[in-house]
Formats: C-alpha cells, sequence, structure tokens
C-alpha cells in the first residue's frame, strides 16, 4: 500500500499543474471562443523566468512573483497587438496563435539556447512518515496549486468581476448592453489566464526539464481536459483534468508511457466525439 | 479562365526552371512540388470543403509507407509495382479518411475549433504508433525505398536521375492540379461552397452534408496519400515525422501564408515558403523560424486570404468573393 501512496501523489501534482494550465485555456477559450495555441508557451516563459531568477541567485520566491507578472505583460500585449484584431473569426485565432507560438519558442531558442535547464529544488528534503517518503516541494507544489485553482474559482464565482465576466461568456450582447465593458472584459480575463500559465511554468520549473519544446506537452493534455470536462462550468475543467492527467499518469506507471499517452488521447478523442457537451456538460463551442 | 492561363504560366515557368538552375536545385524543386501536391490537398479540404484539418500530414504519411510496404515486396516479394503502390497509397489513405471521417462528421459531427484540436491529436497518436511499431522500422523508419518504375509498352525505366523525375513529378502535380482546379468549377465545387458556408440550408434541400463531407475529405486525403508516395521514391526513405505534427502543421502555414481558397496560391505558398527556407535560413541561420512565425502571424490577422492570394486576384482581376 506504501509504494501506492507516491503514485497517486505523484498523480495529483500532475493533474493539478495540468488543471492550472488548462483554466488559464478555459477562461480564454470559454469567454471569448479564443483558441490560444501559444498558451503552452506562456507556461514555458514562466519556467524561464524561473530560471533566469535563479541564475541571478535571488530568492525562489522572487520568481515565483516575477513569472506571472512578466507573462501576464506578454498576455497584455500578445491581446493587445493580435487577439484583438481577430475576436470576429475564431478559427483564425488558432493559426494566428499557432504563428506567435513558433515565433515565441524560436526566441527562447536563441536567448537560451536549445537545451534544457534545470532549476534547483527550493526546498530540499523529504516528508517521512513510517516507510512513506515524499520530497516536501512536491507537497508545497500541489498545496499551492489547490489555493491558486481555489482563488480563480473564487474570482470567477464569488466576486463582482466573476459576475461580470459570467455574463459577458453567458449573453456578450446583453452584457454589453447593460453597460459592461465587454472588450475591457476580455482583455484582463485573457490577462489573468495568462498569468495563472506563467505561474503554473515557474512552479513546476524545479521538478521537469525546461527547455524550448516543455509548451506543447502541457498544450495538448490542457485542450483535452477542457473539451473533455466540458467548456461550460468552470469545474468541467477539473474533472477534464483529472480524468486526462489521471489515466495518462498511472498508465504510465503501470504499462508504459508511450502505451499511456495513446491510450489517454484515443480516450479523450472518444468522450469528446460522443458527449461533445464534455462529462460536466455546458456549451458548445460553434 | 484567365485563373486557369495563371495557372498554365505557373507550370510552364516550373517546366524551364531546370534549364536555369543546377542539379542541387532540381532535386530541391522536385520534393517541393510534392510538398506543393500536399498543400494542393489540404487547400481542396479547408479553403474549399471548409474542414480544417490540422493533421492533414497524416494521410500524406500513410501515403508514404504503404508505397514504401509495396514496392519494397514487403507484402508480397513479387509484386513491387510502382502504378500498384501508388493506387494503394491513395486508396488506403482515402480509406482511413472515410473511417476517420465518418467517425467525425457523422450525426452530431464536430467541427471548428474542435476539429483542429482533435485532428491534432490524432496526428500526434498516430506518429507515437509509427515510432513503435517495429515491424515497420520503429523510430527509424523503412529504408531504400526505391525510386519509381515506369513500365510502359514493354519498357521498363527507373527513375533515379533528377531530370526525368523532375519531369514526371511536374507532370503528375499538373495533371492533379488541373483536374482539381476543374473539380472546384463544377456543380460540386458549388455544394463544396455550400457546406463550408451554409451546411444546414444545403441539408434543407436535400443535400447529404456527411456524403459531401467524406467525399471531399477523402479525396483530399488520396491526393495526400499520393504525394506521400511520391516523396517516399524521391527520399528513398519514410519515417514517422511524415505522418505527424510538424509536417501537418507546416503545410497548414504554406496554406494560410499563399491563401487556401486559391489552389494555386496555396501550391505556391509551399514551393516559395519551402525555397525562401533553403535561401533564408542560410543567410538568417536560427533567425529564419522566428520571422517566418511573425510572418505566418501577420498574415493571417492582415491578409486572411493569403499573401500570394490577393496579388493573384489582383492579376487576374477577380473581384472578391464574399
Amino acid at each position: 500500500m506504501s509504494e501506492l501512496i507516491p503514485i497517486f501523489l505523484d498523480a495529483s501534482s500532475y493533474i493539478l499543474i495540468l488543471v492550472l494550465v488548462a483554466l488559464g485555456l478555459m477562461i480564454v477559450f470559454g469567454m471569448m471562443g479564443v483558441i490560444n495555441m501559444a498558451h503552452g508557451e506562456l507556461f514555458m516563459i514562466g519556467a524561464y523566468v524561473m530560471v533566469l531568477t535563479q541564475d541571478m541567485g535571488l530568492p525562489f520566491l522572487v520568481g515565483i512573483v516575477l513569472a506571472p507578472l512578466v507573462v501576464a505583460f506578454f498576455g497584455l500585449l500578445i491581446e493587445t497587438a493580435l487577439i484583438r484584431h481577430i475576436y470576429h473569426r475564431p478559427l483564425d485565432t488558432i493559426l494566428a496563435t499557432w504563428g506567435l507560438s513558433i515565433a515565441l519558442k524560436q526566441l527562447v531558442v536563441l536567448l537560451f539556447g536549445p537545451e534544457s535547464h534545470s532549476v534547483p529544488l527550493p526546498v530540499d528534503g523529504s516528508l517521512d512518515v513510517g516507510t512513506f517518503s515524499y520530497p516536501v516541494y512536491r507537497l508545497i507544489l500541489m498545496l499551492t496549486s489547490i489555493l491558486l485553482i481555489g482563488g480563480t474559482f473564487w474570482l470567477f464565482l464569488r466576486t463582482k468581476f466573476g459576475l461580470m465576466a459570467r455574463a459577458v461568456i453567458a449573453r456578450p450582447a446583453t452584457a454589453a448592453a447593460l453597460g459592461i465593458d465587454t472588450r475591457r472584459m476580455y482583455r484582463w480575463s485573457f490577462v489573468i489566464g495568462t498569468a495563472l500559465a506563467g505561474l503554473a511554468g515557474a512552479l513546476v520549473a524545479p521538478i521537469i526539464s525546461v527547455d524550448p519544446q516543455m509548451g506543447l506537452g502541457y498544450l495538448v493534455p490542457g485542450f483535452l481536459s477542457i473539451l473533455v470536462g466540458g467548456a461550460g462550468p468552470l469545474a468541467g475543467v477539473l474533472a477534464g483534468g483529472a480524468v486526462i492527467g489521471g489515466v495518462n499518469n498511472l498508465l504510465a506507471v503501470w504499462i508504459s508511457p508511450v502505451a499511456a499517452l495513446i491510450t489517454v488521447y484515443v480516450i479523450a478523442i472518444l468522450i469528446i466525439r460522443l458527449k461533445p457537451e464534455g462529462l460536466l456538460g455546458g456549451r458548445r463551442a460553434k | 479562365m484567365r485563373n486557369s492561363l495563371i495557372g498554365l504560366l505557373v507550370f510552364i515557368a516550373l517546366a524551364v526552371t531546370p534549364l536555369f538552375v543546377g542539379q542541387y536545385w532540381t532535386g530541391q524543386l522536385t520534393t517541393y512540388l510534392v510538398y506543393g501536391l500536399l498543400a494542393i490537398s489540404l487547400s481542396l479540404v479547408w479553403g474549399y470543403g471548409g474542414i480544417l484539418c490540422f493533421g492533414q500530414a497524416m494521410f500524406f504519411g500513410i501515403g508514404g509507407y504503404i508505397m514504401a510496404v509495396f514496392t519494397k515486396g514487403m507484402i508480397y516479394p513479387d509484386l513491387t509495382s510502382s502504378y500498384l503502390g501508388l493506387l494503394a497509397a491513395m486508396a488506403g489513405a482515402a480509406m482511413f479518411a472515410l473511417a476517420l471521417g465518418y467517425f467525425l462528421f457523422a450525426g452530431r459531427g464536430i467541427s471548428g475549433a474542435y476539429l483542429a484540436i482533435i485532428t491534432l491529436a490524432i496526428a500526434l497518436v498516430l506518429e507515437r504508433l509509427m515510432n513503435n511499431w517495429y515491424a515497420l522500422g520503429g523510430y527509424n523508419g523503412l529504408l531504400n525505398v526505391p525510386p519509381l518504375k515506369l513500365i510502359a509498352f514493354g519498357y521498363s525505366y527507373e527513375l533515379w536521375d533528377r531530370l526525368p523525375t523532375f519531369y514526371i513529378i511536374l507532370g503528375i502535380v499538373a495533371v492533379v492540379y488541373f483536374g482539381v482546379s476543374f473539380l472546384v468549377k463544377t456543380p460540386y465545387g458549388l455544394l463544396l461552397t455550400a457546406i463550408r458556408t451554409h451546411p444546414d440550408r444545403l441539408s434543407s434541400l436535400g443535400y447529404s452534408v456527411l456524403n459531401l463531407r467524406l467525399s471531399v475529405f477523402s479525396l483530399s486525403a488520396a491526393i495526400a496519400g499520393l504525394a506521400g508516395a511520391l516523396f517516399a521514391t524521391l527520399d528513398g526513405f519514410v519515417s514517422p515525422t511524415l505522418i505527424g505534427f510538424t509536417l501537418s502543421t507546416e503545410a497548414l502555414i504554406w496554406v494560410a501564408i499563399g491563401g487556401k481558397e486559391m489552389l494555386l496560391a496555396a501550391f505556391l505558398g509551399a514551393i516559395f515558403t519551402r525555397t525562401a527556407e533553403s535561401w533564408l535560413s542560410e543567410i538568417f541561420g536560427d533567425y529564419w523560424i522566428l520571422i517566418l512565425g511573425v510572418v505566418f502571424m501577420i498574415s493571417v490577422v492582415l491578409l486572411p486570404r493569403g499573401l500570394l492570394a490577393t496579388p493573384i486576384e489582383m492579376l487576374t482581376g477577380k473581384r472578391k468573393r464574399k
């Protein structure tokens, strides 16, 4: 039994990070119908901010604060320069953000080189209970993710901003008629989504290898989580992330990473095809 | 009419190009022609059929693998005819597309952004699968695929030299290009415009939207399969990269930069982008990919009809379709 606990904890921490990444995607997709293919690269930039601050010898917490700020600034820039002009052409946003993703990836290769970087663990040591032992940082990571996910839910479900955001999602024209500045809502939602990606990147940087290709490995599972869970209610992302992340992680341990990936994608494709509104229901994108 | 005149001029220009460039560039251009064929297939399914397929290279790869398996004699040692290989490659890709299309489009079919994500995921799955399918070479792929072997009137000729290969490939590409150009001008092309713009109205007029979608999806897959099969004979090998995500998105970039709603622009988009890549990547080095990404982004935002389609349309004086 005690050897199963680390496996489940690993799976849970992967699920939580996946949900963090997917939440950002979901806010942007659910609200504006924009598919942001560069979301994985924003996640990557967050991780590189962490690499940079650690190379400069700054405390870990500085990286955690800087990463979402830097990435949010990128998000603001992207929204102003790119997304704003193609809101009315949702399919073209896939292509334009794909171009952006290629450009950002190459920019990082030019600045940091194609090789992978590593970030030292900020907290060494592990928690030992009897025969069971688990790295402390991973526990902190999970706790932080839970708090962040909870905070995002609180923001969208319990605050005035969230109420307005949900109004814009449900009935954009009515919301605008009631005096909500929809453009401004779009912009700040996009920025919040990107900041979440940046923070997620900074948080996982110590436990994965940071390289220019890391974004895609989270982008596709992130999208599949949204579509599997349902793009309607925010909670859909939890269900989708749990299915995708959980199955992937557990099968990778029990069979092989390749078989796990193929199985997860096939399961996801089947669910999306047979239940297009997702496990928890909700609106279906056109 | 003027449009097909421009197409004719382009193919004449391509035909005389080997007179001015060396052996190396003739060889490169032959490969680009095959990529152009892939671009035509994507333009047909995306620009005309309205199906944004993020995994068009899967049909290319399937065609390549079938061609390799056939002409290497892996199925039956005496059955290595190039003709049979090409035919099987096209049929195989089309059948796969038919099955996949039925799964995707039947009933409450999926479309738009969902379709893009799902086709992307399928391409990733296929690439992983081929990486681990050891009977088909796994990660290393299949080597020593023989070149095209033409047999007619009792003569047999293997295409080893660059110049004859170039003209044979150019001929095949030209036939496909003019064939598809003709097809989209027939009433069938009109139906394609209808399923792209108003599928519900079309079905209320008694047409089967599903059958139309399946037909254009399979036809485009057959063309992509043909391109993949030709590619296998040119390079002499097939590998999982042909089937996957990278080539799919590259093809998407060529077609979007060229112009998805114009076959010629999509075709030239592939040839120009690849040529520019060989030249400019020497000058700009690693900056080239950055430039390509930015150009792609700008062309999608500012010229959604394509960087090449816009000037060609001005040349032909065709009024913009709404």
